[in-house]
């Protein structure tokens, strides 16, 4: 009885979800969003920052690109064109290697991005593939937060080295050198120093692969410190594949030690060069040595060698020659004697993290920086950047109302810009518009002016650019009398008002308020964070190198939200773990963080959202990353802050950054995540994951545009990423998903007739946004995927008249077919060549539609509406003419057509019956008719009644515009000749005798 | 008692589920769809499909066993021939000379490499030298399927030879195919991984056909949908209409 119990248990365990359904239907990630997707628009003409780049051993052509924030990308074609294959994972990528014994099929990936600047991601592990990067398998580390080399045992693949740089924000004992003896199954930890440090680098020597080199960093970060170096940096070697390490410092600087780099020369693996951080600034720079480390000789301390050790320490030695050394760096270096002296790298876009030269001739190089790829040809000194690698990194995105819509934002390194979010042809490199130098973080449009605000780090330039004029100034808050000294964050926060459009806010650690777009600046807080002085000493942050660039300034205001509902009511956000509220407008302040349940002390507030719906309702994030704090944090208060509810589940992977609530449904959040998007249909309740050609990439912000309800995600990796109308999520309730089938509300569309003049030179090997769709949509809801059996849906008009077939969709969960609202085009005679003209499909007439969905037995149908553009200047009258010689020129075009087909038939049987002058009068009447020789191309002959027709039907039928008294003159031509043909053919026609036989379709058939 | 033994039949279903092995996926699969011993017989088929790309195109599509095959075209009353296999040329029509030209030597090889795989891949895959593993479970269309991995003869890009690696998706409550993934292996797409997906499966003699493919790229939207109209088994063709006609001569209107 004992066992059927357990047996009743398990299945209770196991039906329990089934049971529970029946009742209350939660849909999970794919199961919901069906067809919904995502569209990338980028930029990529300043694409990203490169952590890692890896060369196919063998296949020149192959080159892997392992990024900062946007996965990793492979090249099949010497680096013109690049291909995502990690979109499914996180995106942060520290090291690829290829099997060199399998370099096809096996790659191991390393994620987590090891140049630890203030803005880095984190990883979550070292991955594996063994089908070429198509399926991948998460093989371990996964507290590893950073890789920073995977090597590959070239004569044995079992064997495995990976080089854990591990935790920035935090001690971790996941760190050093880890072996695999069995490709990855098992791993041993062969080097370890203590949790704050890590291993940097890691070298093998080509001929010995017993021989290895690891250089260990001692390093850590804070939200407002950086420290490089320790008394435990240090290089080491060991001559037994890992199993004894010995430091090998003969030569080096005395003191601690930071970042040091290792290569050794492909071509003489005696021949070991490293980059040393030291004490001393004339002790840092570049050692060599030329006994495989038994000793080192200084050779070069420029600034070019020593700059920011933490972000540039690569050192590639040219394979064929080891007195070609590249050096990562601000513009990077280059020696071609041995390292004594140093050029810089050719113009390209600055921070140089790794190099790599082909494998086959050392002229070619790839270079991977702050912004891109770089190929050169000519062994560095000319750069070109690789143009489809929509790798931006926002850290802010926003929008307006224009039509269409434009999108707006910051970059990590590469400024600020604003783009539209749909262009002629696709959304373009050019279309993208600079307004702002360094790194760009927040850009807003004024509300109603041709005016946009934009910044650099820590506010040291607020621009407001005047975009009619394209006139710029500078608009920041600066010090006044009897304030201390301001303190902006890096990314300084600002905000508009949607009550007085000249209103502009900016947040140091005070909240300063302007009612003349920055002219003038009022002080309308106190100092609304903790002002704890022992994280305000960046002067002294760097560690063995100062690096004070003001990324960790601290204590500082990082949100700033005004009420849509009441302006009086302003939540503000601190970077050390403030929430404020006011409720007066900034005479008094209410600091309610202290009321969030849970929530880690001084931890870093995100992004505050004043709700829509009620303006005591406000939603918090929270992110506590730089204090090695991964977990999720969302809360959502009613009372002005009095309390807070949390709303994160387990669903939740990686530390929040954003959330945004919906304008119509106070239950539909979105909620941007270190790890991809997420959306909730209940309030918090569940969260699902969203997937559809979106990457698990770490959503900054995101901002929902009102007119279209698009949700626009400034994603730091992947550029801005866009999903179409959300709207049909607003619908989903219970009743909606027990239907078999539920059509979302649309809003009527406008027929477009736009011009698609767009120029695609370049889209080879450029990245090309991808435009929202111009098409009726109808969108619904299925229970369940349609597999088994006949699913069709027609385009009727509200007489049930058939339009168009179109394809439905047969996903579960929500579904989007596109309607082009144009008939099918015309049928039109054969001839010996295509009638180009006839290829034409008619527009629609703008009004009511339906769409019919049959599913077996069951019909369901969903009446919708297109409309004419309310910006065009055409009359109901110049409409209705248009429409009807149009149709007119469509019926002709169709009874030409049957005509032919007629004529054709009679003449293969007149042809059978040897009737010459039956098949002279056709064939005569035929020619004028028809085109009988000639091609598609050049050698097309002159056209003939078919031509002229269908020309004119499609000249007509794509224009924007009536007819014109030009047209209508050429359309009695046409005519006028059709007649004479139809009376000719008549003729010929009354004295056939066999036409019965011929069993000829009637008209209606043949046009069937 | 007996309550209780529905259940425990109950539970070792959901286990067995759990414990599907790939050949059981396709024995299911070949069930399903009618049976091998009805698809094994199968000379050929011809398929009347429509393609919608705003202009509607037919297509009447031949695949014949030995691998012979054709796709008809017509547009405007003109019948173009795409993709013909006469076991030895691969060849298609011009569309601006509408004369027939020789494909690539590259792309008739590999084409030869599925002249066994009428009227299914995974059917007697062991004697055709493939393999197929199930890769596990993967939500596609919002349902849940098993992926399973197929690995043909290698083909030969650019000169090299890789591997012939295609993965589909099983519905796991019908077993039958909903979609078909594979890596583009040359061209400008080379790299980036196609997408078919499979639905309307209905019933032609006895035996299962997905009655409606819509291609594109793997999880983009869009993609171009085919509808079959039609499906007829064993069809009469005359096998001269695969071989590449060496010389053209206007043909008489």
């Amino acid at each position: 009885m004992k066992k059927i119990t357990a047996i009743l248990v398990l299945f209770i365990v196991f039906n329990f979800t089934s049971l529970y359904a029946q009742d209350t239907i939660i849909l999970k990630s794919k199961e919901l969003f069906g067809a919904l997707s995502a569209r990338h628009i980028g930029p990529a003409l300043m694409s990203g920052r490169i952590n890692d780049m890896e060369n196919h051993p063998t296949n020149d052509r192959i080159i892997y690109a392992g990024t900062a924030g946007g996965g990793v990308w492979k090249s099949n074609n010497g680096g013109a064109t690049f291909n995502p294959i990690f979109d499914d994972y996180c995106q942060s990528i520290g090291a690829v290697e290829l099997d060199p014994n399998d370099p096809d099929n096996t790659i191991y990936v390393g994620t987590g991005e090891t140049w630890p600047r203030n803005s880095v991601s984190i990883g979550d592990g070292l991955y594996k593939s063994v089908d070429g990067g198509t399926n991948w398998k998460k093989i371990g580390f996964e507290k590893s937060e950073r890789i920073a080399n995977i090597i590959v045992n070239p004569k044995n693949s079992k064997e495995v080295y990976v080089a854990i740089l591990g935790a920035l924000w935090g001690d971790s004992d996941e760190r050093g050198v880890y072996k695999s003896n069995d490709g990855g199954t098992t791993w041993k930890k062969l080097l370890y120093i203590n949790p704050k440090t890590g291993c940097a680098d890691l070298a093998m020597d080509p001929n010995d692969p017993n021989i290895l080199y690891a250089s260990m960093w001692e390093f850590r970060r804070t939200g407002w410190s950086f420290e490089s170096g320790g008394e435990n940096s240090a290089l080491y070697k060991s001559i037994d594949a890992g199993k004894t390490w010995n430091k090998i410092h003969n030569g080096f600087p005395k003191g601690k030690l930071g970042r040091l780099a290792i290569a050794v020369a492909p071509s003489d693996s005696n021949i070991l060069y490293t980059v040393i951080e030291a004490e001393k600034d004339e002790r840092k720079g570049l050692y060599r040595s030329d006994d495989a480390g038994e000793s080192w000789k200084q050779l070069n301390n420029d600034f070019g060698i020593t700059v920011r050790p933490f972000y540039f320490s690569r050192i590639v030695v040219d394979p064929r020659n080891p007195e070609v050394i590249v050096k990562g760096g601000l513009s990077g270096s280059i020696s071609r004697d041995g390292g004594k002296t140093f050029k810089s790298l050719g113009n390209m876009h600055s921070d140089i993290h790794d190099i790599t030269f082909d494998i086959l001739n050392s002229d070619r190089m790839y270079f991977g920086t702050d912004g891109g790829v770089y190929r050169s040809w000519n062994g560095g000194t000319t750069c070109e950047i690789a143009e489809n690698l929509p790798l931006s990194q926002f850290y802010h995105i926003s929008v307006d109302d224009a039509e269409p819509y434009n999108v707006y934002g910051g970059l990590q390194d590469n400024g600020s810009w604003y783009g539209p979010s749909s262009s002629p042809g696709g959304i373009n490199a050019r279309d993208w518009n600079s307004v702002g130098y360094g790194d760009g973080f927040r850009v807003l449009k004024h509300p109603t002016k041709n005016i946009i605000y934009s910044e650099m780090q820590g506010a040291e330039n607020v621009w407001r650019y005047d975009v009619d004029n394209k006139r710029d100034k500078t608009i920041q808050p600066l010090p006044q009398k009897g304030k201390p000294k301001l303190r902006f964050n890096w990314n300084a926060p600002m905000a508009i008002s949607t009550h007085q459009p000249d209103r502009f806010y900016m947040g140091s650690q005070f909240l300063h308020k302007s009612e003349d777009m920055g002219d003038t600046w009022k002080i309308i807080s106190p100092d609304l964070t903790t002002n704890d002085k022992s994280k305000q000493a960046q002067e002294d942050s760097g560690g063995l190198s100062k690096d004070n660039s003001g990324a960790e300034n601290h204590t500082t205001i990082f949100t700033i939200a005004e009420s849509t509902l009441d302006e009086n009511v302003i939540w503000v956000g601190t970077d050390d773990g403030n929430v404020q509220v006011t409720q007066d407008g900034g005479s008094t302040w209410t600091n309610t963080s202290v009321n969030i349940i849970g929530l880690p002390k001084n931890i870093w507030c995100y992004h505050i959202e004043a709700s829509v719906f009620d303006k005591g309702t406000a939603y918090a994030v929270f992110d506590g990353h730089t204090m090695n704090n991964m977990n999720a944090y969302a809360y959502k208060t009613t009372d002005f802050g009095k309390t807070w509810t949390n709303i994160i589940t387990d669903e939740v992977i990686g530390f929040v950054r954003n959330i945004q609530e919906d304008y119509v449904n106070p239950d539909l959040l979105f909620l941007g995540t270190e790890f991809g998007l997420y959306i909730t249909i209940d309030g918090g309740k569940h969260w699902n994951k969203f997937t559809n050609n979106m990457p698990a990439v770490a959503v900054h912000f995101i901002d929902l545009q009102k007119r279209t309800n698009d949700l626009v995600m400034g994603t730091h990796g992947r550029g801005a990423i866009i999903i179409d109308d959300i709207s049909p999520l607003r619908e989903i309730n219970q009743e909606v998903l027990h239907k078999k089938v539920h059509f979302f509300k649309t809003k009527p569309t406008v027929l477009n007739e736009e011009s698609n003049f767009s120029g695609s030179f370049g889209s080879e090997t450029q990245f090309v946004g991808q435009n929202p769709t111009k098409s009726v949509q109808i969108k619904y809801y299925l229970k369940k995927r349609h597999t088994f059996g006949k699913m069709t849906m027609e385009i009727q008009d509200l007489e049930g008249n058939k339009l168009s077939e179109v394809s439905p969709g047969k996903s579960k969960g929500i579904n989007i077919v596109k309607w082009n609202y144009r008939i099918k085009q015309p049928k039109v005679a054969k001839g010996k060549t295509f009638s180009f003209g006839g290829f034409s499909s008619p527009k629609a007439k703008a009004g009511k539609y339906k769409a019919v969905l049959k599913e077996g037995k069951e019909t369901y149908e969903h009446e919708f509406e297109v409309i004419y553009d309310p910006k065009s200047k055409l009359s109901k009258e110049d409409r209705e003419l248009q429409y009807k010689t149009t149709m007119k020129m469509y019926d002709m075009t169709q009874k030409l057509a049957y005509m032919v087909y007629e004529l054709d038939a009679i003449l293969e049987k007149a042809t059978v019956l040897k009737n010459k002058k039956l098949i002279s009068k056709l064939t005569t009447l035929k020619k004028s008719l028809v085109i009988t020789t000639g091609d598609n191309y050049v050698g097309s002959a002159e056209p003939q009644l078919r031509e002229k027709m269908a020309d004119l039907f499609s000249k007509i039928a794509g224009s924007y515009d009536k007819p014109s008294s030009s047209e209508l003159e050429n359309l009695s031509i046409i005519s006028e000749r059709f007649s004479i043909a139809k009376k000719d053919y008549a003729k010929i026609k009354k004295k056939i005798k066999f036409l019965e036989e011929l069993k000829l379709k009637t008209f209606d058939e043949f046009v069937k | 008692m007996k309550k209780i033994t529905l259940l425990l039949v109950a539970v070792f279903a959901t286990f067995s589920i759990n414990a599907q092995t790939a050949d059981e996926i396709l024995n299911s699969y070949f069930e399903n769809i009618g049976g091998k011993e009805k698809l094994k017989p199968l000379k050929g088929i011809k398929i009347s499909a429509e393609v919608n790309q705003g202009m509607v195109i037919h297509l009447e599509i031949y695949k014949m066993k030995g691998g012979n095959e054709m796709t008809q075209v017509t547009v405007q009353g003109k019948t173009l021939n795409q993709g013909v296999f006469d076991g030895e040329t691969l060849w298609s029509t011009n569309f601006m000379t509408q004369k027939a030209e020789k494909m690539p030597a590259e792309a008739t090889v590999n084409h030869k490499l599925q002249m066994n795989d009428f009227p299914d891949p995974f059917l007697d895959y062991k004697e055709k030298g493939y393999s197929v593993t199930l890769e596990g479970k993967e939500t596609i269309d919002g349902a849940e399927t098993f992926k399973i991995k197929l690995t043909q003869t290698p083909k030969t890009i650019d000169g090299k030879k890789v591997d012939n690696i295609s993965y589909y998706f099983f519905d796991t409550e019908d077993f039958v195919p909903i979609a078909m993934q594979q890596e583009i292996t040359s061209g400008p797409a080379k790299g980036t991984i196609s997408e078919i997906k499979f639905s309307d499966y209905q019933e032609v003699d006895g035996l299962y056909f997905a009655f409606s493919m819509t291609m594109g790229a793997k999880g983009k939207e869009g993609g171009q949908a085919v509808t079959i109209k039609k499906i007829e088994l064993n069809p009469e063709v005359d096998n001269n209409m695969f071989k590449f006609p060496e010389e053209i001569s206007e043909t008489k209107e």
